[in-house]
């Protein structure tokens, strides 16, 4: 019972002083200490005759069982556990009540309940199990339809993001109405709503489930090339009122791309320079995401033109370089490998001037894997054909490095 | 009502002009009460949100207007379905001339021209028809002429012709009225409310009802008012006069048309007709900041027609790929021609635009459930839109 509960709030003098745990078996010296019986007989074996908290030598080796303090543990720890299960009990009383109502209510009072179930569910994992085991998630997809309103939707998928969904309800969920209405919350939506419709959506196209095969890829490569989700991605990932909107954006993005054939469609939207124009604001993980995008797009011949068009690739890239992490500074080097390969004389005095030179020295001089290196060592050849060695050693500030 | 009252007001003031003293305060009074009615119609003026009906001749828009007019005012009343008899009558008429004269065409060429031909017992009737329904004026349909009409669209050459309705500008009311021609003869006939929905009358000029959604069975205090144009070629050069100020655009698409030709021009595809006009529209100048609702239209005739005729007869559509059959192509053709609207979308829209609400509803403008549950979703849309512009979301 005891092991049950998660609490840390019982009275201190219910600890034992050598394990720090809640006693069960408490007994006491003649020190007048108290200690869990098996901890001190431990105590005892390992040859020591003294109390352990007051040092003191004891005279008397009788160990008393303190029945006082044990019935106050005992009955403390009781009455615990049957308000937590009564509490449990409540809720998932609640949980049926609300499941009922739902079958029945429409309109405005729907909504209110799917706002007390959503609260619930967040708060108690009891709660998430009653409406698992009582068909709640079937209950709740059957709300989702092509004329579900925004309000009933947004509170819906909140509920749905804190539960474990089955195979067979995201085979349900992937049904293009309700995809259709994701897609149509996570553009209009609050930024939490946002943000749950694209844990949904990550969970649905997630590759990595192979039942359905065939079929099931199809449908998902569907889902990642709608414009609208794309649009709208693109739109909360420039937001910067919310970072982990932000962020979530960016982690569905790179999944997004992972589909070959919607890669293109990424580009076409103007993905590219907008995410060039995002990096110098974002933090390290989105900073991650962004580039492993970027260098996605990179393998295409339209994602090539679109970097190599924007004004600010090159600067925004070669700032990255050994700034924040080994894989960023892996990212921002092949994009700028690509973007120089595609215009090797626009680009390559482009990238002097910022500064790559002294970058790509100082990755080659690091710890970073030898690849790294390799890589660097060939742009540096790349960007210096146009120099003479004297003009390009001065570009590249090398006795301030070398300082 | 309120320049009425100016023009009265002025009147007054002007003969009073050089009478008793009294009458000046009288004057003042009047002015400041026009000046308070003005104002007042100007504030009242700026909440009242404009919503236009736009898109290709009989992509659905006035059997919209006629819903929202059914489901939020007072509806019909017995003047006023009187009054669409004289339309009904004239659409049966001007159905079976279109089917006639088809059958004549189709009966002079091709290698199978003898499924054309009408029986010799119908041919005269067919001829009496033909000519009645190409009068201005259509005559009252009796018993009789019923019945005439009723023999010659059951002869096999209409019925051949009828399947190829797509290469006549048959309306897509045919079949229902023709199904029930008996009930339309009626000495007493008075058109049923689904009568007047299918009612075909070609749109001039600009239609106007001003309306209050119904929220939670309440009356909300918001005002839509909701303009209905004509959507022919000719007509569209009156759009332009209507786009300030507007706060949604519902543009209709019909989905079954992909295989029809236009009205005012029967070499042009009215799909790609639709495609080019709702690009037009959605790079007007004005329409920067207003939401775009795309009804995709007449799903109850694509449904049937897409399963044998395929979508790559319209151009637009040429790279589709059936999947299979059944309620699952239906829907995988129905989520294709959504994606080419998509499409088109985006790539009409600048990026400074893209914040603008855009939203698809898939629609049938006769089912009046449908409508209600549509226009629900975008009072919704619209509401919130607004509150999230006054910052309050």
């Amino acid at each position: 019972m005891i092991e049950e509960l998660e609490f840390s709030d019982f009275p201190s003098v219910f600890i034992c002083p050598i394990s720090l745990e809640p006693m069960k078996d408490p007994v006491t010296l003649c020190t007048g200490q108290t200690y869990e019986r098996s901890n001190i007989l431990k105590w005892f074996s390992l040859g020591h005759y003294t109390c352990p908290t007051t040092m003191q030598e004891l005279w008397d080796d009788s160990i008393t069982p303190n029945k006082t303090l044990y019935h106050l543990i005992y009955s403390w720890f009781s009455q615990k556990y049957l308000h937590m299960k009564k509490r449990s009990e409540d809720v998932q009383g609640r949980v049926t009540e609300l499941l009922d109502s739902l079958k029945k209510v429409k309109g405005q009072a729907r909504v209110q309940v799917l706002k007390e179930l959503q609260q619930v569910v967040a708060a108690h994992d009891s709660a998430k199990k009653t409406v698992v085991g009582e068909g709640g998630i079937g209950l709740i997809l059957s709300l989702l339809g092509p004329f579900t309103s925004h309000a009933v939707g947004s509170e819906a998928i909140g509920i749905l993001v804190n539960l474990t969904l089955d195979s067979e309800s995201k085979t349900n969920l992937m049904q293009p109405a309700k995809i259709s209405l994701m897609v149509d919350m996570l553009n209009e939506g609050t930024i939490e709503t946002k943000i749950n419709c694209i844990r949904l959506i990550e969970l649905l196209i997630h590759a990595e489930d192979f039942d359905g095969g065939y079929v099931k890829r199809r449908e998902r490569s569907e889902i990642a090339s709608s414009l609208s989700l794309l649009v709208g991605l693109l739109r909360l990932v420039k937001d910067k009122r919310y970072p982990n909107g932000i962020s979530a954006g960016l982690h569905l993005l790179k999944m997004i791309c992972s589909y070959k054939q919607v890669r293109s469609l990424v580009v076409s939207i103007g993905a590219v320079s907008q995410l060039v124009e995002l990096l110098p604001c974002l933090n390290s993980d989105c900073l991650e995401s962004a580039l492993s995008i970027l260098d996605v797009l990179a393998t295409l011949p339209e994602g090539q033109t679109a970097l190599k068009d924007c004004l600010h690739t090159i600067p925004n890239l070669v700032r990255l370089l050994m700034r924040v992490s080994e894989s960023c500074t892996q990212y921002a080097l092949s994009i700028l490998w690509v973007v120089c390969k595609l215009s090797p004389e626009e680009c390559a005095s482009v990238a002097v001037e910022a500064g790559l030179a002294a970058k790509l020295l100082l990755v080659i001089q690091s710890g970073c894997n030898p690849v790294l290196k390799q890589r660097s060592a060939e742009l540096l050849k790349l960007c210096s054909l146009n120099y003479t060695a004297a003009l390009f050693i001065s570009k590249c500030k090398l006795t301030r490095t070398l300082q | 009502m309120l320049s009425v009252v100016i023009i009265e007001s002025m009147g007054l003031l002007c003969s009073r002009q050089q009478h008793f003293s009294e009458s000046d305060a009288e004057k003042n009074a009047q002015a400041a009460e026009i000046e308070r009615r003005i104002a007042h119609e100007t504030k009242a003026d700026k909440h009242i949100q404009k919503i236009l009906l736009l898109g290709a001749g009989e992509s659905g828009k006035s059997t919209i207007f006629k819903q929202i007019k059914l489901l939020f005012q007072t509806g019909f009343d017995e003047a006023e379905l009187r009054s669409y008899m004289s339309v009904v009558h004239a659409n049966v008429f001007q159905t079976i001339k279109i089917l006639h004269d088809g059958s004549k065409e189709l009966a002079q060429n091709g290698a199978d021209f003898s499924n054309y031909v009408i029986s010799t017992e119908n041919k005269e009737i067919g001829e009496k028809l033909s000519e009645i329904g190409g009068r201005m004026d259509c005559p009252r349909l009796s018993k009789e002429l019923a019945e005439d009409i009723e023999t010659l669209w059951r002869d096999p050459a209409i019925q051949e012709t009828y399947s190829r309705g797509n290469e006549f500008q048959v309306p897509d009311c045919a079949h229902y009225f023709m199904e029930n021609l008996q009930r339309l003869s009626d000495l007493n006939y008075v058109p049923t409310k689904e009568d007047v929905l299918y009612a075909r009358v070609r749109t001039t000029g600009v239609l106007e009802i001003q309306f209050s959604p119904v929220r939670e069975s309440r009356k909300s205090g918001e005002v839509y008012r909701l303009l209905d144009v004509g959507g022919q070629r000719n007509e569209r050069r009156k759009w332009i006069h209507l786009f300030e100020g507007v706060t949604a655009v519902i543009f209709c698409a019909a989905l079954s048309e992909y295989d029809q030709m236009l009205f005012e021009d029967e070499n042009k595809n009215r799909m790609m007709e639709t495609k080019e006009l709702f690009d037009w529209v959605l790079k007007q100048p004005c329409f920067e900041k207003t939401s775009f609702m795309l009804f995709l239209n007449k799903f109850d005739i694509f449904e049937k027609k897409v399963l044998n005729v395929p979508l790559n007869v319209c151009e637009w559509f040429k790279d589709y790929q059936p999947l299979g059959t059944g309620k699952q192509e239906i829907e995988h053709a129905y989520e294709f021609v959504k994606k080419k609207f998509e499409e088109l979308y985006f790539q009409s829209t600048t990026p400074d635009h893209v914040d603008r609400v855009f939203k698809i509803y898939r629609t049938t403008a006769l089912d009046q459930k449908l409508i209600k549950k549509t226009f629900k979703l975008v009072d919704e849309t619209l509401r919130r839109r607004n509150l999230i512009d006054a910052g309050l979301l």
